[in-house]
């Protein structure tokens, strides 16, 4: 009773808490829209959690709380287009670990409802400026594809990196379906003659022919799934009687072109057969971890499919490759004409995201577009750019105050608003600097 | 009295002596290859001449020779005589299976019943795949069909070693023919070869650095071992008798150890190693012989190299590009002969991994291509082979008093339309086989009655 009481109290002071801070006036800033020009010493209203008027001449109306800004510079909260944060606390305690269902076909789960909000990665992602992530439940993003998980993990939730459940996080419960493209896995032992491999290994060795055979099977049973859940649809739409399955109904929105199946494909080959799978299926796609699209660019750009990149912070994926491989990817693919986000594709180093859009701006991505990645480039992909990825009157107030540009490591979040409500900025990092700093 | 029982006990022993000599007298078997350019490698071509062979033993060889009249004469005009070849680290003649893996390795559950799993080691006491007892002497097979394989190469002689473990026992010297195993025997105790093959995670050693240190344990027990027994013998009464321990009598008796150097940093490691063991060594698999010819010129380590040139992996992904590094180290590796031979390395050559006896040749003209030495590419299949293990006295050339193991070629050894015509081991002529492809095809015929020709 007591509890419920307190639990009640503590709901109530919330909702007063948020009427009450999701309005303000600051000032004196430089803006960056992204979606234009920076504004010097202007203003951003913030009512009731929008974006009420963004400009140089705009006055306090009424009784409002006013921010000064002088010397800081605000920007549109980051967009992790990919990350298994509050899915996965500590990847090597199996208990902490929600990502990465058991089976091959779960499009029915959401990563939403598996969002830890205590979560203690959230505040130290958010402390780089990122408010939004698109989160993942397959059991790796990036990589050679995700083979040892699902072919379909589920359906990527787009989430505010705030609130006190799940559903106060929510920005979008279903933003697009993740699927991992079957990779031909062959063993690769670089020089290595059969007397340095381990004995077990050597005799173990698959060969090529075996690797495809197996690659084809599972490329057939996601063309085999595609088709069961065809006839579903088909058999729904018709009004048959058919027995509910929580799979084929998650598909429906795929098949119908509605909701982004986001396929992981690294290198040419996996992107070919997903290109020629999407266009046979007429799916809305997202390739997702692409690391050598090869020939394959000039499609990605002339079908005007958008692309996660994963971090630039790897080696290159062959010895022989150039060492800045990781780097200008992105702007190849920027002069290609495609569309990009960046991804995190992991949960501790989510807080890089700004940084590696960041890396790319030196081997020949223009800084606009390095922005642009990471606020409203994911939210066009994400299909959430009416509402969110710039500062722009009407969307939502997804705003961060720096002392400087954001891409940039030494520059500070001062502040973090998440539709218009101030967000503390404290994180495990910022006490640990703390309790560190106060050791006699 | 006394006299006379002496007398007849001299007559007795000069009757007996008669009969021995007369006896050896009647056994003597000439044979005389006449006509032939010979290539004794230890010395200058004779373009026309003869090699006289006597019990199985060169009693003569140039130009004029002369023949006694009960020899077997061998034309050997248009043909070329060659000392016979020797495969300096070869597993030839013997059994299959206990060549191939460690026990530990789980190749296939079939072979599970014929090896049974070992027991988990823990450390050195367990003395971990460790086979110092093994002599490939004991283990030959006369029948096997690759003897007959590599005489139709032109091999005559094999260094063949047990390759369990990572201690895999004794190898010996052996001509690629006789009537039984014990003939074919040249040196019983050629060396003990060591591999640095882990355990692959079923026990300890499965680390180099773990395998190298377990061989030093084991060369400081036998140290320690050899001490105790001395010291046992000298006073039984007051000492305790040290326990028997059959690993390490095999590594007391260990002439040499022959030590992986694939490549630069296993070179150094493996002749540090060596220093260590206090024994002499000789490398093999030196597969990057090419950048450290230098290297072991200075350290005066014989090397056996393997001659299977490293190609791309015909199960490889046809789209994966291959690094410059391998493709590279594909490029020189047919080179290293001739590198190895210009900075005055000592090598010899394995047939390890090459599909024929046939194919060493073919790999070889590969490195003449690449700028080796006629020559020296006979030499390392030759006399090289036998200095690196001791035998040079009896194998490797064509002179007096080497053992008669002869190769004779319609042509120049390292020319692709090269036939070899015939080859002597011991003495014994033996003409080229027909080679059965497949093993379970062409079983009808033995090797064992093969054309084996009793002067």
């Amino acid at each position: 009773m007591k509890t419920a009481r307190f639990t009640c109290l503590a709901a109530l002071a919330v909702t007063v808490f948020a009427a009450e801070n999701n309005s303000f006036l600051l000032r004196n800033a430089t803006v960056h829209p992204v979606s234009g020009a920076a504004i010097e010493n202007a203003s951003v209203l913030v009512v009731d959690g929008r974006i009420a008027g963004v400009g140089p001449k705009i006055a306090p109306k009424g009784k409002i709380k006013v921010i000064e800004g002088r010397g800081l510079h605000v920007y549109p909260g980051m967009i992790d287009s990919g990350s298994p944060i509050g899915l996965a606390e500590i990847a090597s305690v199996r208990e902490t670990v929600d990502a990465g269902e058991i089976g091959d076909f779960n499009p029915q789960l959401r990563a939403l409802i598996a969002v830890n909000p205590s979560s203690e990665h959230i505040p130290v992602v958010r402390a780089n400026g990122i408010t939004s992530v698109l989160v993942t439940p397959g059991s790796t993003g990036g990589g050679r594809g995700a083979a040892a998980g699902s072919l379909i993990a589920g359906q990527a939730s787009l989430v505010h990196l705030d609130g006190w459940t799940w559903e106060e996080m929510e920005i979008r419960r279903a933003a697009a379906m993740q699927l991992a493209w079957p990779v031909i896995r062959m063993p690769r032992g670089r020089g290595a003659g059969i007397e340095a491999l381990l004995p077990g290994l050597a005799a173990r060795r698959a060969t090529f022919a075996e690797a495809r055979r197996s690659q084809q099977q599972q490329v057939q049973k996601i063309q085999d799934f595609f088709d069961a859940a065809r006839r579903y649809q088909t058999a729904k739409a018709a009004g048959e009687s058919i027995q509910p399955d929580l799979r084929y109904e998650a598909m429906i929105p795929v098949l119908e072109g509605k909701l982004p199946l986001m396929i992981t494909a690294v290198r040419e080959r996996e992107i070919r057969e997903a290109l020629a799978f999407a266009a046979r299926e007429r799916l809305k796609i997202v390739l997702a971890g692409v690391r050598r699209p090869g020939k394959t660019l000039e499609e990605i750009a002339k079908r005007n499919i958008p692309v996660v990149l994963g971090t630039t912070f790897v080696t290159p994926l062959e010895e022989d490759d150039p060492y800045d491989e990781p780097f200008t990817l992105p702007a190849h693919l920027h002069k290609a004409g495609v569309k990009f986000a960046f991804a995190s594709f992991g949960v501790q180093f989510a807080r890089n995201l700004p940084y590696q859009a960041a890396q790319a701006v030196p081997f020949g991505l223009p800084y606009d577009e390095a922005l642009k990645s990471v606020t409203l480039n994911p939210a066009q992909i994400w299909g959430i750019d009416a509402e969110y990825g710039s500062i722009e009157k009407g969307k939502f107030a997804d705003l961060i105050v720096t002392d400087g540009d954001p891409l940039e490591i030494r520059t500070q979040v001062k502040m973090m608003f998440i539709k218009g409500v101030p967000v503390d900025l404290e994180s495990r990092h910022t006490r640990l600097y703390k309790r560190y700093s106060a050791r006699p | 009295m006394r006299k006379n029982l002496l007398a007849a006990f001299a007559a007795a022993l000069l009757i007996s002596a008669f009969l021995i000599s007369a006896a050896l007298a009647e056994t003597v078997n000439w044979t005389a290859i006449r006509g032939a350019r010979i290539v004794p490698v230890n010395g200058p071509v004779i373009e026309k001449g003869t090699v006289l062979i006597r019990n199985g033993i060169i009693a003569a060889v140039g130009a004029q020779v002369d023949v006694p009249a009960s020899a077997w004469i061998v034309d050997g005009n248009g043909l070329t005589v060659y000392p016979g070849f020797i495969d300096a680290l070869s597993s030839w003649g013997l059994p299959q299976t206990a060549q191939a893996q460690p026990p530990s390795a789980a190749r296939g559950a079939q072979q599970q019943p014929q090896q049974p799993q070992q027991a988990r080691s823990w450390g050195p006491l367990d003395r971990p795949g460790t086979f110092s007892w093994v002599k490939a002497a004991d283990l030959l097979q006369p029948a096997d069909p690759r003897l007959g394989q590599a005489r139709n190469a032109g091999f005559t002689s094999a260094v063949v070693f047990p390759r369990q473990g990572i201690v895999a026992g004794h190898g010996a010297v052996i001509n690629l023919g006789g009537r039984t195993a014990g003939e074919m025997v040249v040196a019983p105790d050629s060396g003990l070869f060591l591999a640095l093959r882990p355990s692959g995670y079923t026990g300890f050693p499965s680390t180099p650095m773990g395998i190298m240190a377990y061989f030093r344990q084991l060369w400081l027990d036998a140290e320690h071992y050899r001490q105790a027994l001395s010291m046992y013998a000298a006073d039984p009464v007051n000492i305790p008798r040290p326990a028997y321990d059959r690993a390490i009598e095999g590594i007391l008796g260990a002439r040499r150890v022959l030590l992986p150097a694939a490549d630069p940093v296993q070179l150094e490691r493996m002749l540090t190693l060596a220093a260590d063991l206090k024994t002499p060594a000789v490398l093999y698999g030196v597969v990057r012989g090419y950048e450290m010819a230098a290297r072991l010129k200075q350290a005066g380590t014989p090397v056996i190299l393997n001659v299977r040139w490293p190609a791309r992996d015909r199960n490889a992904d046809p789209e994966d590009r291959e690094s410059l590094r391998e493709l590279r180290i594909r490029d020189l590796a047919p080179a290293s002969p001739a590198a190895l031979s210009e900075a005055g390395v000592k090598w010899a050559v394995s047939s390890e991994g090459l599909d024929s006896p046939r194919a060493v040749l073919r790999a070889l003209k590969q490195s003449i291509d690449r700028g080796l030495r006629r020559e020296d590419a006979l030499r390392a299949l030759t006399l090289t082979a036998a200095e690196i293990y001791g035998v040079a006295a009896r194998l490797g050339s064509i002179e007096r008093g080497k053992i008669a193991n002869l190769v004779l070629a319609d042509g120049d050894l390292f020319d692709d339309r090269t036939r070899v015509r015939m080859v002597f081991i011991d003495g014994v002529r033996r003409l080229p086989e027909p080679e059965a492809p497949a093993p379970q095809g062409a079983a009808g015929r033995s090797p064992s009655i093969s054309e084996e020709e009793e002067q």
